[in-house]
């Protein structure tokens, strides 16, 4: 029971911090309804931009119209730990900061950051991990199959 | 008013009561229904319905809210059962989770549960190797435990028997050490499963390679299609429950079965309290149950009880059916009741690569999981420092990789176009493990869970034998790996907790002798005759062979002991 009380405490907690380290500019929340982290329109916006500077429009739609912002954001707040939370947010505000809504910029900023910084980790595991389960690459590049109905042993790979 | 009573006892006694809806009490069920007995299947859980209740079973990955990950706050709430394999998004509505049903761990112990109708027969892995006597003699040959009552003549008609109406895949293979069955076709080893078995059997003969025999449906039977099942379908996706009946399940084949007969009362949410023991008559006279929502309290009566609720909570429910005659839990006589509980050591694995073969890949999904390889060591005579031995799984697996450190137009390219990399192979050990007296469950003296119920300890733990096995089916894999050409070898020595494996048995035992174990040869208890048990709590020893298509023979046998025992007059 204590070591209950105690992860309940960290939540509380962190949901303290990450408001305050929430930038929210325009006062407005972000379109989708989350649990844990107070997400504002703002941060919404530039991960829109993240996630497109990581996956990005061309022939084949990139993140943004696949909503991989609204995955990132919904990952985060349920399935990552109350420091992972922090750390994210720690991470967009000073992204926030310094590169703006400029694609070109942001591109820049991520590529120039350390290998293991948390958010830039955090931010591109999530944008790969919703962009290869979305529907429309399961359905149109990397074929799943639901019911393969079938299983060779010995396939030749035409190379 | 007296009338009234009588007509609600009346109305509360059945020919048969079975504890439990799962592997082994699905099948109590539809033998005792399919011999006309009026049978009450009582389960602590929720109904699942075939089909109609798995409501994840035809979601594509994308459907899902967290493509399949377990929130932090679920994982948090359940360290337990987030250890196992399984539990994930598409299943998790049918694990319990670990508050809702809490035990005291004396040592780590992952007890790993699933209460609905079908219990954890919608959620295992499927493989149904025999036993054959190496292991039937085991205990007697190297001086543990107590004798095995039976012998595999005695089970292996009934091993066809469940075989046939199950479905089981597998290739006639003629091992004495795992005997062939009733089979359907087996599933085909893929090319570096072959492989490997052929570079194995060349340098060791008497270790073998074999396709792995499983509760898969590769070419339905009349019998199957009787039952409302046809053939698997390959989808791999079966703790969602199967919409094809690809697999066996209670769900999918003997609960339906036992109902078709109208001999069937199923009623889910009854927790049972205890077994109620009448001394004068000298046997059971029925069951005790709690309304898992009402919390109301209820007795059934019945002339015979088979008690299926899984190794571990049966052995809950016979300590605490206490009276007068049995202080210390029903048909304890021995002493010996939740005693020499024991497990199948899975502590450990390896992976490995496979630069070979490498213009083949496979096509579909395999549901038997790859190969087996049957126990090979101390199997005709001891040659370890340990006693017993492993077996193994072996699988392989060829995949695509895309190199993900771009960012941009570059690794948008490379995720949409990944190349072949090498085949990945890997092993799982299953090694016997020793049944011990030290090895118990037992109720707690104050605590109890919310039917009233005492709190169970338990306290299981590995031992010197399992360290020495473990590490000689690691040496002995790298062996045959590095032997095979396999590199980037990877042992995997992160210690599980014994009940990880969900291969819990034990602590009610068959034997000959009344004053060291629980139930003789027909799985009846020696002091209560009238009570059977044909879950993993019967079991003497553990053998390495996953122990599901044992309790199904054990119960399909001694449902017919019991229902000539009846007609007879004597129980």
């Amino acid at each position: 029971m204590k070591r209950r009380e105690v992860i309940k405490q960290m939540f509380v907690m962190a949901g303290g911090l990450l408001i305050a380290s929430s930038c929210d500019f325009s006062g407005k929340k972000a379109s989708i309804a989350l649990q844990n982290i107070d997400f504002s329109a703002d941060d919404e916006e530039l991960l829109g931009h993240l996630v497109n500077v990581i996956i990005p429009e061309g022939d084949s739609p990139g993140g943004k119209s696949l909503n991989l912002h609204l995955f990132v954001m919904k990952m985060l707040d349920d399935c990552a730990s109350p420091e992972q939370q922090e750390a994210f947010l720690v991470g967009l505000k000073k992204c926030h900061k310094e590169s703006s809504n400029d694609d070109a910029k942001l591109l820049a900023y991520l590529k120039g950051l350390p290998e293991d910084d948390q958010f830039a980790t955090m931010l591109k595991a999530r944008t790969l991990q919703g962009y290869l389960n979305s529907e429309y690459v399961m359905t149109n590049k990397l074929i799943y199959e639901l019911v393969p109905g079938r299983y060779d042993g010995a396939v030749k790979i035409n190379a | 008013m007296a009338n009234l009573n009588i007509d609600s006892v009346k109305d509360r006694s059945y020919d048969a009561i079975v504890i439990g809806s799962g592997i082994s009490g699905g099948w109590s069920a539809k033998e005792l229904c399919e011999k006309g007995l009026k049978t009450l299947v009582l389960e602590r859980g929720r109904d699942v319905k075939h089909i109609k209740d798995y409501p994840t079973t035809n979601m594509n990955p994308w459907e899902f809210e967290h493509r399949n990950e377990m929130t932090f706050a679920d994982k948090q709430e359940n360290p337990i059962v987030s250890r196992c394999y399984a539990f994930h998004e598409d299943a998790a509505h049918f694990f319990v989770k670990d508050k809702e049903h809490p035990y005291v761990q004396d040592k780590p112990f992952d007890w790993i549960r699933g209460y609905q109708v079908g219990g954890k027969s919608l959620l295992w892995a499927r493989q149904t190797q025999r036993w054959s006597d190496f292991d039937f003699e085991g205990p007697q040959r190297d001086g543990f435990a107590v004798d095995w009552p039976i012998r595999y003549q005695d089970l292996k008609p009934w091993y066809d028997y469940v075989e046939r109406f199950a479905g089981i895949a597998g290739d006639k293979d003629g091992l004495p050490e795992l005997p062939d069955g009733e089979f359907l076709p087996g599933y085909p080893l893929n090319v570096v499963e072959k492989y490997f078995k052929q570079s194995v059997e060349k340098k060791y003969p008497e270790r073998k390679v074999i396709s792995a025999r499983c509760a898969h449906i590769s070419k339905p039977q009349p019998i199957h299609i009787e039952q409302g099942r046809t053939q698997c379908q390959n989808r791999t996706l079966c703790q969602r429950g199967c919409p094809f009946g690809g697999y066996f399940s209670s769900n999918a084949s003997t609960l339906p079965w036992a109902a078709k007969t109208g001999n069937m009362t199923l009623r889910p949410d009854a927790v049972v309290h205890s077994i109620l023991y009448d001394k004068d008559k000298g046997k059971a006279i029925g069951v005790r149950v709690i309304d898992r929502n009402s919390k109301e309290e209820i007795d059934f009566y019945a002339k015979v009880i088979f008690v299926n609720a899984a190794a571990i909570n049966t052995n809950l429910i016979l300590l605490n059916s206490k009276s007068e005659r049995f202080p210390n839990g029903l048909g304890n006589d021995s002493g010996t009741l939740g005693k020499y509980v024991a497990f199948h050591n899975y502590s450990a694995r390896i992976y490995a690569e496979y630069e070979g073969l490498s213009d083949f890949t496979t096509a579909g999904r395999n549901p038997a999981g790859g190969g087996y390889i049957p126990r090979f060591r101390n199997l005709h005579k001891q040659e370890t420092d340990y006693l017993r031995g492993y077996a193994a799984g072996f699988g392989a697996w060829r995949s695509k990789n895309s190199d993900r450190s771009g960012w941009g137009e570059e690794l948008k390219n490379s995720l949409l176009n990944p190349e072949w990399g090498n085949w990945g192979v890997g092993s799982h050990m299953m090694g016997e493990t020793i049944p011990k007296e030290a090895s118990y469950v037992a109720l707690d003296k104050s605590q109890q869970d919310d039917w009233g119920i005492p709190l169970l300890h338990i306290s299981v733990d590995y031992d010197d034998n399992d360290a020495k096995m473990k590490k000689d089916y690691l040496d002995t894999m790298e062996e045959m790996f590095t032997e095979a050409g396999f590199t980037n070898i990877r042992r995997d020595e992160n210690s599980q907790a014994p009940g990880l494996d969900i291969h819990e048995m034990g602590g009610a035992r068959m034997g000959h002798d009344p004053k060291t174990s629980v139930l003789n040869k027909w799985n009846q208890m020696h002091d209560v005759p009238n009570v059977f048990v044909t879950d993993g709590a019967a079991m003497t020893s553990t053998s390495t062979q996953n122990p599901s298509l044992t309790y199904m023979a054990f119960s399909a046998r001694s449902v017919d002991y019991a229902v000539n025992e009846l007609k007879k007059g004597n129980l």
